[in-house]
Parts: C-alpha cells; sequence; structure tokens
C-alpha cells in the first residue's frame, strides 16, 4: 500500500489539464490526466498515482454503426445437455437477428473434434444460420482451444475487411483436449490480441476454469462474464451484442511520457510495456459513452515548495471505425509544490484514489483466491478483510458511498470465504469481478 | 426299402461339400475382413504421415521466413525492429538481442520489466548467461549454403538472387523448460555482431496448425496430434480416445518439435464399409447354404412320399384285388352248384341267389368306391342335389339294411331330434357315404353291442352321428383314418378286407358338397363320426 506523506507547509497550484486538445468535437476519444492528489508537499522523491482516462463518446446515432465479424463459439461437450444447451441456442439465435446484413457471423460448435457449422459469411441467409444453430446437440469431450482456433480462423477470412472482430466463446466445463493451462490461452489471447480479434468468454455453470476463461478474455481485451445458470445467458449475449455493435475505437494506443525526473514505478491492474520513460498500452477497442483508464504509479524527483512540475503527458492513437481514420488526443497532467498540508489534502482527486482503491482492491481478490488454491484459506481471509478496512477507511474519510458499498462486499465476501471456504461459486464470482474492474468492463 | 441308405449317401454327399463350402467362405471373409481392418488402419497412417507432412513443412516455412526476415534486418534497426515485431506479430512472443561480450542488451532485467520478459530471461538463461552456446544443436546452420534436403535447397534456389559469401549463422532451438516446448529462433551477421531472434508464440502457431489439421469423418477413427508427454492437443475423428485405447500407430510430427506425434487410433466400427461387407458376405453364404440344406430337404421329403405313395397303392391294389375276389368266389361257388342243379331243396336255392345278390351288391359298391376315388382324385365327380326329408332317408337306409346289421348281433339305437331335417344335397353320394360308415361299423365293431344312429341340428347344420361301442381308434390315428389307402390297421396282416378308400371318399364328397366329415375327439369307448350337411333353408 502506498503511502501518502504529508511533510512540509507548502503551498500548492495545481493544474490537471483535463485537456482536450480537439474538445469542441464531441464525438472523438478524450484523453485526461489525473494525480490523486493535484498539490503535494514538497520534498523527497514521493510516489502518485496518475489515472489516465479515455471518455469513449457516444456512437453517433445518424451514422451507420461499423460492421462486426463474429464467431460464435459453443460448447457442445456432453455436460451442456438440457437446459444450458437450449438457452445458449436461444441467445445465439437472439444474437444472430440483431445482427444485419453487412455484418459477418460464423458458428462453431467443440466437443471432442471442432465443427464448423456455420463458415463465416455475410448474414444473408439467416434462416441457414438459425437452422444450423437449431441443429447443435450435445454429446462429447471439451476441445475449447480447438474450438476458440477456429473461430478465429473463420473470423480471419474478414480480417481485411472494416470490421470489429470478436470471437464470443461459451463454455461450462474444463478443456481436455488441446492446451488447458490458463496461461497457455493466455498466450493465444495475447496473439490473437495482435490480429485486433478480441475473445469474449461466457462460463455457464460453476464446472468451468475461470482462471482460463478470464486469461482468454483479459489477454485479448474481450470481456469476461460467469452465468451460473443457462437463464442469463441471453441477458448476457444481448449486451456483449450491445458492446460489440457499440464499438467507436479500435486499435487504441495509449503512450503515457514522464518528463525527465519523473519515473515508472507500475502499472497497476493493466498489461502494458515500460521503456524507459514512456509507458505503452493498448486496447483493441472502446465502447460508445465509455470511460476506459490506466492507473499508473510513478515516482516524482525532489521538489521544492512552488514549483510546477509537468507530471505526465499521455497521448492516445486510435482507429475511429466511422471515419476510417486514426486519430489522436492528448492529454497532460502538471503539479504544484506547496507547503500547506490543509490545501495537499483539499487537492484530493476522490475519483482517482477511489478507482485506485477498487482496483487494489481487485488484486486483493485475486491475492485471496491464489491464497485459497495453496491451501491458505485463513490468509486469503486476512487478504479480503485488510482490504475491505482500507476501502472502509477511504470511503470514510472521503464520504465516498461507492468504496463503503464496495468494503461491504469484501467483507462479505471475507466472511463467507471464513464459513465455508472457497466455493467454485464465489471463486468465479471473484475472479470475475476483479476481471471486469481491472478492465471496467461496461455494466448494465 | 432301398431308398433309406441312399438318402443316406445323398445327405452326406450334400452336406460335407456344403459344409466345406461354408468353412472356406468363412475363413476367406475373415481374411477379406482382416484385409479390410489392416488397410484402413494403413490408410489412416497414410493421412497421419501426410498430416505429419505438412506440420513440418508449415512450420519450416514459417521458421525460414523468420530467419530471413531477422537476417534481412539492417544492423542499425534491430531494436526497434524487433520491439514493433513483439507488438505487432502474433506469432512472436518474445524478442531477445544477446551480446557474447555484454550478455542480454535486450530485455533487460529490471523494475520496468513485465513479468513475461523476466520469465523468458529465466527460461533461456543458459543461452543468455552464456554457459551454452546458441549454435549448440544441430538444427543451426551456417551462411546459406546447408547440407539439406532437396526440398530445401529448391527453395534455397528460389530465394537466392546471388550466390554470397556471407558468415551468417542462424539456428532454430526446441527448449524444454519446466516439462514445457518452447521454441528459439536466432541470427547472427556475424561474429562481432550480437546474436538475436525471436521466441514463437507456440500457442498461436498451434492454433494456427490446428485449424489447418484436415476434417477425418471416417467412423470408429481418431487422428490426434500428442505433445512429448501424450497429452492430445488436437483431435479430428469421431472416436473417443479417452481412456487407455492403444493406438494403431504413432507419426513423428518434425524434429522441430521433438517427440510431437501424430496418434492414430480405430475403434471397433472402424473399417465401416469392412463390417457391412462381412455381414452382407455372411448374409450371402447363409442364403446360398439354406437354399442347398432345404433344397435337400425338399428332395428328402418327396421321395419318402413317393416310397409311402408307391408302398399304398401296391397295398391298395392287393386288398382291392382281394376284395373284388372274395365276393366273386362266392357268387361263382353258388352259382355253379345251382347250375349243376344238385341242391333240390328250394330253400336252399333261395338262400343261394340271397348270398350272390348280396355279393354282388357288395362288388357293386367297392367298385363303385373305386370308380368314386378315380374321379374325385381328378375332380371329375358330378353331383346332382336334390331335396330330401333327412330323416326319411336314413330310416330307408335303415331299414334296407336293417338284417345285415342284424346278423353281426348289433342292436340298432335311434336318436331322431324332433323338426325339420331337409337337405339339398346328392343323395346318392349321401348314401354312399353312410354306407361306409355304416360297413367300417360292421367291420371293426363286431364284438360291440349296438349302433347308434343319431340326428341333430346345430346351428344352420345337420348332423348324422353314426356311433359304436367296439375297440374304437387309437388317439394318434384318428385324423389319419381320413387319408386315402390308411388303414388302421396293416394292411397286409389285417383280418378286415378293405381299400383304405371309405372314409378318404366320403370326406372329400361331403366337403365337395359343402359339408364335412369329422371323428369325436375324445370318446372313452368306440367310435363316433360325424357327417355334417348344411340346413336346406329353402324348405
Amino acid at each position: 500500500m502506498r503511502k501518502f506523506k504529508f511533510s512540509a507547509l507548502a503551498l500548492i497550484f495545481v493544474m490537471t489539464l483535463a485537456t482536450a486538445a480537439n474538445a469542441a468535437v464531441p464525438e472523438t476519444v478524450t484523453c485526461r490526466v489525473e494525480i490523486d492528489r493535484a498539490v503535494l508537499p514538497p520534498g523527497g522523491p514521493q510516489n502518485v498515482v496518475l489515472k489516465v482516462t479515455l471518455d469513449a463518446p457516444r456512437a453517433p446515432v445518424q451514422a451507420g454503426r461499423p460492421r462486426v465479424n463474429i464467431a460464435l463459439v459453443l460448447d457442445q461437450s456432453g455436460s451442456m445437455g438440457g437446459t444450458k444447451l437450449e438457452m445458449a441456442k436461444a441467445a445465439a439465435i437472439e444474437a444472430v437477428s440483431r445482427l444485419d446484413k453487412n455484418d459477418v457471423f460464423s458458428l462453431i460448435t467443440y466437443d471432442t473434434n471442432v465443427h464448423t457449422l456455420v463458415p463465416a459469411q455475410r448474414v444473408r441467409n439467416i434462416n441457414h444460420i438459425l437452422r444450423a444453430i437449431r441443429q447443435i446437440e450435445a454429446g462429447g469431450n471439451t476441445a475449447l482451444f480447438g474450438g476458440v482456433s477456429q473461430g478465429a480462423a473463420e473470423i480471419r477470412k474478414y480480417i481485411e475487411g472494416d470490421y470489429i472482430h470478436r470471437v464470443v466463446l461459451l463454455s461450462d466445463g474444463l478443456a481436455n483436449v488441446g492446451p488447458r493451462l490458463p496461461g497457455d490461452l493466455g498466450r493465444l489471447g495475447s496473439g490473437l490480441f495482435k490480429e485486433n480479434i478480441s475473445v469474449t468468454t461466457v462460463g455457464v455453470g460453476t464446472d468451468y476454469n475461470e482462471d482460463l476463461m478470464a486469461q482468454l478474455a483479459q489477454r485479448s481485451d474481450g470481456n469476461t462474464y460467469f452465468a451460473e445458470t443457462g437463464a442469463d445467458l441471453p441477458r448476457i449475449f444481448a449486451r456483449e451484442l450491445g458492446n460489440v455493435l457499440n464499438v467507436v475505437a479500435k486499435q487504441v494506443i495509449l503512450t503515457i511520457t514522464l518528463p525527465g525526473g519523473v519515473k515508472p514505478v507500475e502499472i497497476i491492474g493493466r498489461e502494458g510495456r515500460i521503456k524507459g520513460n514512456k509507458i505503452e498500452l493498448s486496447m483493441n477497442q472502446l465502447y460508445g459513452g465509455q470511460e476506459k483508464f490506466a492507473l499508473i504509479e510513478v515516482r516524482l524527483p525532489e521538489s521544492w515548495a512552488g514549483k510546477t512540475l509537468n507530471v505526465a503527458r499521455a497521448k492516445v492513437n486510435y482507429h475511429d471505425p466511422y471515419t476510417m481514420e486514426i486519430r489522436t488526443s492528448t492529454g497532460i497532467a502538471t503539479a504544484k509544490f506547496t507547503n500547506d498540508p490543509a490545501k495537499v489534502e483539499a487537492s484530493t482527486n476522490v475519483k482517482v484514489v477511489r478507482d485506485y482503491q477498487l482496483n487494489l482492491n481487485a488484486m486483493a481478490q485475486e491475492k485471496a483466491i491464489e491464497l485459497s488454491d495453496q491451501g491458505k484459506p485463513a490468509a486469503a481471509v486476512q487478504a479480503l478483510r485488510e482490504s475491505a478496512a482500507k476501502l472502509k477507511v477511504y470511503g470514510g474519510k472521503y464520504q465516498d458511498e461507492q468504496l463503503i458499498e464496495e468494503a461491504k462486499e469484501a467483507e462479505v465476501q471475507a466472511d463467507t470465504l471464513e464459513r465455508q471456504g472457497m466455493s467454485k461459486k464465489s471463486r468465479k464470482i471473484l475472479r470475475t469481478k476483479s476481471y471486469q474492474m481491472k478492465n471496467q468492463q461496461m455494466q448494465e | 426299402m432301398a431308398g433309406r441308405p441312399s438318402i443316406l449317401i445323398f445327405w452326406t454327399l450334400l452336406l460335407i461339400p456344403t459344409l466345406i463350402l461354408a468353412g472356406v467362405a468363412f475363413r476367406l471373409l475373415s481374411h477379406e475382413q482382416e484385409r479390410i481392418r489392416r488397410n484402413s488402419a494403413d490408410a489412416l497412417l497414410d493421412q497421419a504421415r501426410v498430416i505429419a507432412r505438412s506440420i513440418d513443412l508449415s512450420l519450416e516455412t514459417v521458421q525460414e521466413n523468420l530467419t530471413g526476415s531477422l537476417l534481412d534486418i539492417p544492423p542499425g534497426d534491430i531494436e526497434p525492429r524487433l520491439m514493433s515485431w513483439e507488438r505487432l506479430n502474433p506469432l512472436v512472443r518474445n524478442v531477445f538481442i544477446f551480446h557474447p561480450e555484454g550478455g542480454l542488451e535486450y530485455p533487460e532485467r529490471s523494475i520496468a520489466s513485465t513479468q513475461e520478459e523476466r520469465q523468458f530471461i529465466d527460461r533461456f538463461s543458459p543461452l543468455f548467461s552464456g554457459r551454452l552456446s546458441f549454435g549448440f544443436n544441430k538444427l543451426s546452420k551456417e551462411g546459406t549454403t546447408v547440407q539439406a534436403s532437396s526440398r530445401k535447397k529448391l527453395y534455397a534456389l528460389s530465394r537466392e538472387t546471388q550466390p554470397t559469401q556471407s558468415t551468417t549463422k542462424s539456428g532454430w532451438i526446441p527448449w524444454f523448460s519446466d516439462n514445457r516446448l518452447y521454441i528459439l529462433g536466432w541470427v547472427r551477421q556475424n561474429e562481432t555482431e550480437p546474436v538475436y531472434g525471436v521466441e514463437l508464440e507456440l500457442m498461436v502457431l498451434l492454433s494456427r496448425l490446428t485449424a489447418e489439421f484436415p476434417e477425418n469423418s471416417r467412423p470408429g477413427t481418431a487422428l490426434v496430434l500428442m505433445d512429448g508427454s501424450h497429452t492430445p492437443i488436437h483431435q479430428s475423428g469421431p472416436l473417443e480416445t479417452d481412456g487407455d485405447k492403444t493406438p494403431v500407430g504413432r507419426i513423428m510430427v518434425s524434429p522441430h518439435l521433438p517427440h510431437w506425434t501424430i496418434t492414430a487410433f480405430t475403434g471397433k466400427d472402424a473399417s465401416g464399409t469392412g463390417q457391412s461387407f462381412l455381414i452382407l458376405s455372411l448374409i450371402l453364404v447363409g442364403i446360398l447354404l439354406t437354399a442347398i440344406v432345404s433344397g435337400g430337404i425338399l428332395i428328402t421329403r418327396l421321395t419318402l412320399q413317393n416310397i409311402k405313395d408307391a408302398r399304398q397303392k401296391t397295398s391298395f391294389v392287393a386288398s382291392v384285388s382281394h376284395e373284388l375276389k372274395t365276393p366273386l368266389t362266392s357268387i361263382r361257388m353258388y352259382a355253379e352248384l345251382l347250375l349243376s342243379k344238385r341242391i333240390k331243396d328250394p330253400d336252399k336255392q333261395h338262400h343261394y341267389l340271397e348270398v350272390i345278390v348280396q355279393e354282388s351288391g357288395r362288388l357293386t359298391r367297392l367298385i363303385n368306391n373305386v370308380l368314386d376315388f378315380g374321379k374325385l382324385e381328378q375332380g371329375k365327380k358330378k353331383y346332382h342335389p336334390t331335396p330330401f326329408d333327412m330323416v326319411v332317408f336314413l330310416e330307408e337306409l335303415i331299414r334296407t339294411h336293417e338284417i345285415r346289421i342284424q346278423n353281426t348281433g348289433l342292436q340298432i339305437i335311434k336318436e331322431f331330434s324332433m323338426g325339420s331335417f331337409t337337405v339339398n344335397t346328392d343323395r346318392d353320394a349321401m348314401e354312399q357315404v353312410v354306407l361306409n360308415l355304416l360297413d367300417n361299423a360292421l367291420k371293426y365293431a363286431g364284438r360291440g353291442q349296438f349302433i347308434k344312429f343319431i340326428l341333430i341340428r346345430e346351428g344352420n347344420d345337420i348332423q348324422v352321428k353314426l356311433q359304436d361301442d367296439g375297440p374304437g381308434i387309437a388317439p394318434n390315428t384318428r385324423e389319419q383314418v381320413f387319408k386315402k389307402f390308411f388303414r388302421a390297421d396293416n394292411s397286409l396282416t389285417t383280418v378286415q378286407p378293405g381299400s383304405g378308400l371309405g372314409l378318404s371318399i366320403a370326406r372329400q364328397m361331403l366337403r365337395d358338397l359343402g359339408g364335412d366329415l369329422t371323428i369325436e375327439p375324445d370318446l372313452r369307448k368306440g367310435a363316433c363320426f360325424t357327417i355334417r350337411i348344411p340346413f336346406d333353408e329353402t324348405d
């Protein structure tokens, strides 16, 4: 946990330039850089948290939406039989009916083998697709890797077109044919990310491998969902499709440049690359109206009261699927130093603190899973309780309801863990929530 | 009787070749089945070989192209170029630049390095620490002139525009760390330059390879790509391979994926066509055998029937001759006596004449039976139905034969129901039927007490029953008495004369007239025959 030092009594002016060079044009993604405290005490080197926010505009109403290229990969192994498969089919049919003629759809199912029921094609003959979906029957093993691979192969048939590429994977079981380690599927996700293909993973029931599903989604910048029963599937599919049809920026590359003296420490909750004084993060897409951010801890050089310091400059490059142009937007943050602790205190940016704490909580959840997996349930409970306590402190200090709410939830998680141990279901909820938090997955 | 041994010989001659034929057919079929199974396994292995070749080729192409691209990077541009590859190329997992003197230049282990980079450095630490030379394995090559397969030479020819005296070195290293495979490619422009290269993103490579894996839809088979520890990576084919199925063969995939195999499995229903071929052939052989055997049975039955018929006809001729001879002898003897005029007593003369008339009546009936039998057999018997009252008919008949019956010592009992018993049928035929039954009764029931005539109506039928309390008929021969030539006692040893035709003719005639003749099945003593004839509704 980061400690905030309140040393001298210097007065500081902080300017957080929530820029947007082209703020006048509303349909651009804007880029903001904020510091957890806008005013800092002078003195020796200190760590601060930067929040770089990308605000995606709402999708323009009048323009036609970007075309999508979706591969639906369904698990049809024996365990999917019954309601789960029926609901999955209903959800798939619902999803297909929302696509239009210019979109590309493919349907792959897998058991022990992989079957391409609908090869990638424009959604012209919808009846043919619906018939293929209805014919799916359950039976056999779980060749998840092969299914995703085939899904990606179908996507690649239209990879050159200006589509939003997406594989939607649904599974309820453990992969038992082909690579099955979360890390391996994560590597596949990394590879697909480089081709601008995102994999959204939907786990059904309590027997699937949530680590694998979360890693695959995370590395490829897709979403991940946990559907306890088949009944949740239509809602999840609708939400996922809503997201995909609402993409306003593709191939997003965020570069944060730190001026001399400011050193990067850590990227919190996201994968990124630190190279010298540059930090680079990439995302496959931004959804309309979404706020995505990256939290970065940096170390500031020794400063004196009255000094103004450029802390970071952020630049975002992305591909606009509406105009087919590469767009750029920048943001900058500067901090001032003062000896007045009251001003330092007053400058606290609650939103940054909140997101930082929530991300730390997400990491605590992952830590708890890890400890519980290692057979240390007491330590896992401890990790959750500590995180809850911290959330509570900050929630109380800044009168932030969301933090207090999360603190309560973390308490409940700790209590449940203490009483019943880590159940399959709570492990899935923790894993999914932590991923959704770190990735700022759109909620309803 | 000479037929039996010949039939036995016939059967032996038929059965032995048939069984040999069946055995040979079965052996051939199972050989054929085995051959088909082997062929199908061979075909599966051939397919596995083709897939392995194609994977090997793909890997080789990928690696050669990557090596080529690595060598094409201008020396001053290596780091940015490699970093951009790492960011954009799905096949590249990690990149590195290593200087034999200075150690690892990129990625450097620092606070800023990612977990992946740290693991990468650890994974290949024997190489990156300089403990192991990059060219340690034999998959490395020097320059572009390599000892290579003809295919590689062809590639080299197609790529090489001018012969170069280059000192480049390159190689690919399949690397095991934590029992997992990683593949590292490296190049070195010359001795003074650093070694640099890429780590392949194996999962992406596998993902591409599995998506290209050809479909195998043969039932009961599976082709499985397995890694070095026999863990399935990808399966093609409907057979479930979990459990302890033993593979029919393993094909090594490529030296670039050490110990990886394409493993072929077949199940019970593997050679689907072979199975149906066997079933079809077995059915055909079965039909053939059945035809031969049933033909044999049919011939034997016919032969036996003919033998039996011939025997019965012989016996028939003998008994009919005997039957004809007896009355003729009597008639001739009495006629000669009367002709010699030595008999003066008028009573005796009268008695002799009566015997002559009686015996000629018997002769007539016998001849009628034989004639009727002939007509019935040929279907030429003609009937002349006339309506008459059964009661009157029976009364007349009994009166005519009263003396004959009484002479045998039998009492006549009549049980006629009340009511109308008019029938419309051939009166002569009816008379012949009743007389045949009566003759039988007199012949066989002579030691009994009575002969009973019963007349009743049942439904639309009129039934005339002739019952006696004689020795009766053995239960197992009750139905056979209606067969022609059949005689309840052995015809050659019997004391009673007869042709064995009477009951057969009687039943045939009644059936022709719409009635029937049956025997009461469970009578404790004696015999009872029932004549059934339709009631004349028009009356």
